[in-house]
């Protein structure tokens, strides 16, 4: 038994050392004694609905000047912690969508006040209040890099068959682009779609998409926020190199049974929430004397149940709609997708309890010809247990999976195929806010993960063979330790670092290659391990280190440096991935992939109540040990896969400009991205660097919304960017009949595609609009001036008969596509 | 080696998904293909050898031309300067082929006199051309056994049977033992089935990777490959059909050669050269090379369709 079993040189001493020297400094070089805290939840006054990175601060009364003491946000469950000194206070507490909330609060020394914050929503009235969206906070928070969205904004942007999306509002961001229309997933600061870190309630999902990537797996009516980390990435989150994505679904209604759903072209959408039991036992911590400050919010209104469960379903109609286009063979065809979510949560006043589950799947079904089905299924549980006013602790489980299968039969004979990746997850994270100028959280994950690269079955009546690729497990371990240090108000440093080992495990068949540079690998020996057994085994520090420097009350300079590593990848080679392409991972011939990323960035805030935000932002990005393929590569069902790939470095620069108005009539933002992905892999391009398929040099994106008036709203995207390299052949010869193009250099993604612009446009029409009852119709046209935006250009042989080779331009959406939508609330 | 039946799984399933796309994007009837006119630039024309010898006893032709320009749709230039042989590697034997002009060599067998291509004898391709000499090794393997061809008379008209009449089945047994590859050719009334969809290729009986061997080909081989599901045979036709042994590097060369004429669209690979397995021995040659030298046995069954 032969075992090879690795132990990577930490490459970067310095940069951890640096970072534990200010985590420890900072954290010990004052007493703070006799402060008092407050702690609690933000939650939305209706629905109870927590609220994440709501902005609380404190403001020392009766001073001339009401200059801003000290300031929080809340985590991603709603948690805060301040910490003050003794003495009179007003906190303003302020959201996205939430008018600002003042309360007066009087500490004494060493007092521990549970105050939860309930924000009033005002959706009817966007737009026409002034509404401070975090006041500031993008400029004085301490999260570099980071985009989001919420579910509102998602149902605003006008969309593809006028069907609101997650992933593609998410591409109209700065540093996203993706590879074209339909394609799955979508590509962040230069890195490819399976280095996104895509979550749902904290479980991965290894692919987003819906209709190849038309639609996202998210429904729009369950998601309460979204967040793209892509540059200084916190040390909580690991595996992937380039971002991460993290969906929140809502909790559901906790004071009243709702619903919301819609109807469109192409698919159907219903969600119920609501209060499971409307009497609590206790009339929870809440601080009494700042509750009797909170007059509107108690008002009329009944005490919310401490349990609520939210459904959402969608499915897609098309099989009904296609019927007329589906002859002969393929009429009796099942095509269609669907999706599920579900989350229940039960809260006391320390602990809250979470399970959500999502499930869905695209079908397609030809009877007796094939039949086709992928989806993901995840299943998270979690338990927020408030410790104390200062140390807040989440811990999780998740499953997920992703699979797929295909079958195809051919009279009596009967093809089919199954592929899965499986993986079962415990983590523990913590908050300790252990005084005004430091935030520890820590915190550690242990995965376990199987893969089923490929379960093969041929029968016919005269045969019966069986021919799988031996399954693969891998145990992926993480510990993290980050510390916000606040050092005079002005300046502040996060410092983290996460240890991520990763082990390859038996049992399975191990290959080991004879190699060389830039050519197939040749099978050495095999050879098979016990169940347990390490095959190869990894560990990694991963440095984190962002800062901030305060320039004044609207503008900072805010930058991070950020090292990540992956050890799962996706095995894919063409333009758009498929549903079929096969998670590996990492293994004794695969390494694990590494990316450095320095960023940084100017932040300043305009207008009366800094309602317009504006940043700009550098990044540098280094790849290690990216994949890439030999051509004429095969990845599927390959038993030797591995002697197929090849290894790469990358590169990725770029510069980001984001503006965006929150409030008024007009809102919306306008993103370009100036950018270059490139790689260099030997075997590929003579060897020399070239750009990655989804490398686009100029992004933009204007997203605006203008509401005329309480019963209308308009909105427009126009999207610009420069055309994705591609390779052209430029010679041909024959050989037996048999026309062999030929690409004569051997360069790669030498040519590019033409530049890609749309339009789309949206009205909607609110019939009826109440704060519970809403309903209203979308308008909507995509590619609004009917571009034939070419996805690729591609060159074929026979092309409809024709007695030359053809060049073809390939537009996925050719022409302006109209839509209407009915949505409605109650 | 990559096995038969993942490539037939794979075209299958890059079929199945274009139809998916297309039903999708007939629901935006929105998505479009059209001709373009794109300029390329053949630089550097690679010289081109066209090498598939058989053990058959009938003239054995190799052809070399120049590569053109991908849009051209002229003549390829033709190569005639050559001096092309083939030598067993055992006996050392040369086989001269003789410049026929158009870029042929040929060379004829004779029986009687032992000049013939024999199973399990290992071949060198010589070409002498401009002051480079090519070479390339070849080894003439076993082929398969044809039982029978079978008839199939289809009525209706259910999937994967596009049209009513005759469809066959080739009822042909792997050689027994790992390793062995074959290029069945189908003519119809003497009309090799040349598109490339129609290319029929299988390694061992479909698939090296399972324990079985040695028994009928798989099914998208034996029936699939040689029939046109959009026009079945019809009464009075003549089917023949032809198994070549080929070698493993022969194998890899057309899954290739299939894989990159039917790449495009949102499931495209990066193009790529196509390797060639003749190489020049002498150093900074003048010609880049393409083309493939491989040798076959063959056999070979006819069926008519009864009337």
């Amino acid at each position: 038994m032969k075992m090879t079993s690795r132990l990577i040189p930490i490459f970067n001493l310095f940069k951890p050392n640096f970072a534990a020297v200010i985590f420890l400094s900072s954290l010990f070089q004052n007493a703070y004694a006799q402060n008092f805290t407050l702690s609690g939840y933000v939650r939305d006054s209706i629905t109870q609905e927590t609220i994440n990175k709501a902005s609380i601060q404190a403001l020392k009364t009766n001073a001339a000047v009401s200059a801003v003491m000290q300031k929080a946000q809340s985590n991603s469950y709603g948690f805060y912690s301040i910490t003050l000194s003794p003495g009179n206070y007003k906190i303003v507490s302020s959201a996205p969508g939430y008018p600002e909330m003042e309360i007066t609060v009087n500490g004494t020394a060493n007092q521990n006040i549970t105050y939860n914050i309930n924000l009033f929503s005002r959706p009817d009235d966007i737009g026409a209040v002034t509404i401070n969206a975090k006041r500031n906070s993008n400029v004085k928070s301490l999260d570099v890099s980071v985009q989001s969205i919420n579910g509102q904004t998602i149902k605003k942007i006008p969309a593809l068959l006028g069907e609101p999306d997650v992933i593609r509002s998410v591409q109209l961001l700065p540093g996203v682009t993706t590879v074209g229309e339909g394609a799955s997933g979508f590509n962040v600061r230069g890195g490819g779609i399976d280095q996104n870190l895509v979550l749902m309630d904290e479980a991965p999902v290894f692919n987003s998409a819906h209709l190849f990537g038309f639609f996202s797996i998210f429904n729009p009516d369950a998601v309460k926020d979204v967040e793209l980390v892509k540059g200084g990435i916190p040390a909580n989150y690991g595996g992937r190199l380039s971002s991460t994505l993290d969906v929140k679904t809502r909790d559901g209604n906790k004071s009243r049974l709702s619903g919301s759903g819609g109807v469109g072209t192409i698919f159907s959408r219903f969600t119920l929430e609501g209060p499971i039991s409307l009497t609590p036992k206790d009339g929870s911590s809440q601080n009494q004397n700042l509750l009797s400050q909170l007059k509107n919010s108690t008002k009329n209104r009944k005490t919310p149940a401490k349990s609520s469960f939210l459904v959402s379903g969608r499915r897609s109609y098309i099989d009904f709609l296609a019927k007329p286009f589906l002859k002969d063979n393929l009429s009796g065809s099942q095509f269609y997708f669907y999706d599920l979510t579900t989350k229940f949560n039960y809260s006391t006043g320390k602990n809250n309890f979470f399970i959500s589950s999502y499930l869905g799947d695209d079908v397609f079904k030809a009877a007796g010809l094939f039949g086709v089905k992928w989806g993901n299924s995840t299943v998270t549980g979690r338990w927020n247990h408030v410790f104390n006013n200062k140390l807040f602790s989440n811990f999780t489980y998740y499953y997920s999976r992703y699979r797929y299968n295909l079958e195809f039969t051919n009279r009596d004979a009967v093809f089919n195929w199954q592929s899965y990746i499986v993986n079962n997850s415990v983590k523990a994270d913590f908050n300790w806010a252990i005084n005004p100028k430091n935030v520890v959280s820590f915190g550690a994950q242990s995965t376990y993960y199987r893969f089923i690269p490929g379960d093969a079955r041929a029968k016919s009546s005269s045969l019966d063979i069986k021919f799988g690729l031996p399954d693969r497990y891998a145990l992926e371990n993480g510990v993290y330790l980050t510390n916000d240090w606040n050092a005079n108000g002005k300046f502040s440093v996060r410092a983290g670092l996460r240890m991520s080992n990763f082990n390859y495990l038996g049992p399975g068949k191990v290959y080991i290659y004879n190699r060389q540079p830039g050519q197939q690998g040749i099978l050495d020996s095999v050879y098979t391990t016990k169940k347990g057994e390490t095959v190869a085994s990894y560990i990694f520090p991963e440095p984190r280190l962002s800062f901030k420097w305060q320039l004044g009350n609207t503008s900072s300079i805010k930058g991070g440096y950020n090292r990540m590593v992956q050890n799962l990848h996706l095995i894919s080679n063409t333009a758009a991935s498929v549903p079929f392409d096969v998670w590996q991972p990492t293994t004794n011939n695969i390494k694990p992939e590494i990316a450095d990323q320095v960023s940084i960035g100017y932040f300043k805030n305009y207008g009366k109540n800094s309602t317009i935000e504006t940043s700009v932002e550098t990044y540098y990005k280094k790849f290690q040990n990216q994949v890439d393929y030999i051509d004429g590569a095969n990845l599927l069902l390959n038993e030797f896969l591995e002697a197929d790939l090849l290894t790469g470095i990358g590169r990725a620069y770029g510069l980001e400009v984001y503006v965006k108005k929150s409030a008024g009539k007009l809102t919306g933002w306008v993103s370009y991205t100036l950018s270059r992905s490139e790689r260099k892999v030997v075997g590929i391009n003579n060897n020399d660097w070239y750009a990655n398929r989804f490398d686009r040099k100029h992004n933009l994106a204007v997203v605006a919304q203008y509401k005329i008036n309480n019963r209308l709203e308009f909105a427009a995207n126009f999207i610009f960017s420069s055309g994705t390299p591609t390779t052209f052949y430029t010679g041909q010869y024959k050989v037996q009949g048999y026309t062999v193009p030929d690409a004569g250099s051997n360069a790669r993604n030498n040519v590019r595609n033409p530049n890609y612009h749309r339009l789309d446009l949206s009205l909607t029409y609110y019939r009826k609009k109440t704060p519970k009852r809403e309903s209203y119709w979308v308008f909507s046209t995509y590619n609004t001036y009917n571009r034939r935006n070419p996805f690729s250009i591609y060159f074929a042989t026979n092309y409809k008969d024709m007695p030359a080779n053809a060049a073809i331009r390939y537009s996925v959406i050719g022409s302006i596509v109209p839509a209407v939508s009915y949505n409605f609330k109650f | 080696m990559k096995p038969q039946i993942f490539t037939i799984a794979k075209n299958n399933i890059f079929q199945s998904l274009t139809i998916m796309a297309l039903v999708i994007l007939a629901m935006f009837q929105s998505s479009c293909e059209d001709v373009i006119t794109v300029k390329v630039d053949n630089k550097e024309p690679k010289l081109v050898v066209d090498a598939f010898i058989n053990n058959l006893p009938e003239t054995q032709t190799i052809t070399l031309t120049k590569s053109v320009n991908y849009f051209d749709t002229n003549q390829a230039p033709t190569v005639n300067n050559a001096t092309v042989l083939i030598v067993d590697t055992n006996s050392l034997k040369p086989f001269f082929f003789i410049p026929k002009g158009e870029g042929k060599y040929q060379f004829t067998p004779n029986p009687a006199t032992g000049d013939t291509f024999a199973i399990n004898h290992a071949y060198a391709l010589l070409i002498l051309v401009d002051g480079d000499t090519l070479t390339s090794f070849c080894k003439l393997n076993r082929t398969a056994n044809i039982d029978s061809i079978r008839l199939v008379d289809v009525v209706g008209n259910g999937p994967p049977f596009n049209t009513t009449g005759y469809y066959v089945e080739l009822m042909a047994k792997d050689a027994f033992g790992k390793g062995d590859f074959y290029w069945i050719k189908t003519f119809r009334n003497d009309t090799f089935l040349s598109k490339i969809s129609q290319l029929n290729i299988s390694a061992d009986m479909g698939n090296t990777s399972t324990d079985v061997d040695g028994e009928l080909f798989i099914y998208p081989i034996r029936y699939n490959g040689v029939n046109d599901f959009f026009r079945s045979y019809k009464e009075g036709e003549e089917v023949r059909i032809e198994v070549h042994s080929i070698d493993a590097i022969a194998y890899a060369w057309f899954n290739l050669v299939r894989n990159e004429n039917q790449n495009g669209g949102l499931f495209a690979t990066p193009p790529a050269n196509i390797f060639s397995n003749i190489i020049a021995l002498n150093k900074n040659p003048k010609y880049k090379l393409g083309g493939l030298f491989n040798m076959s046995a063959v056999v070979a069954q006819s069926i008519k369709i009864p009337k």
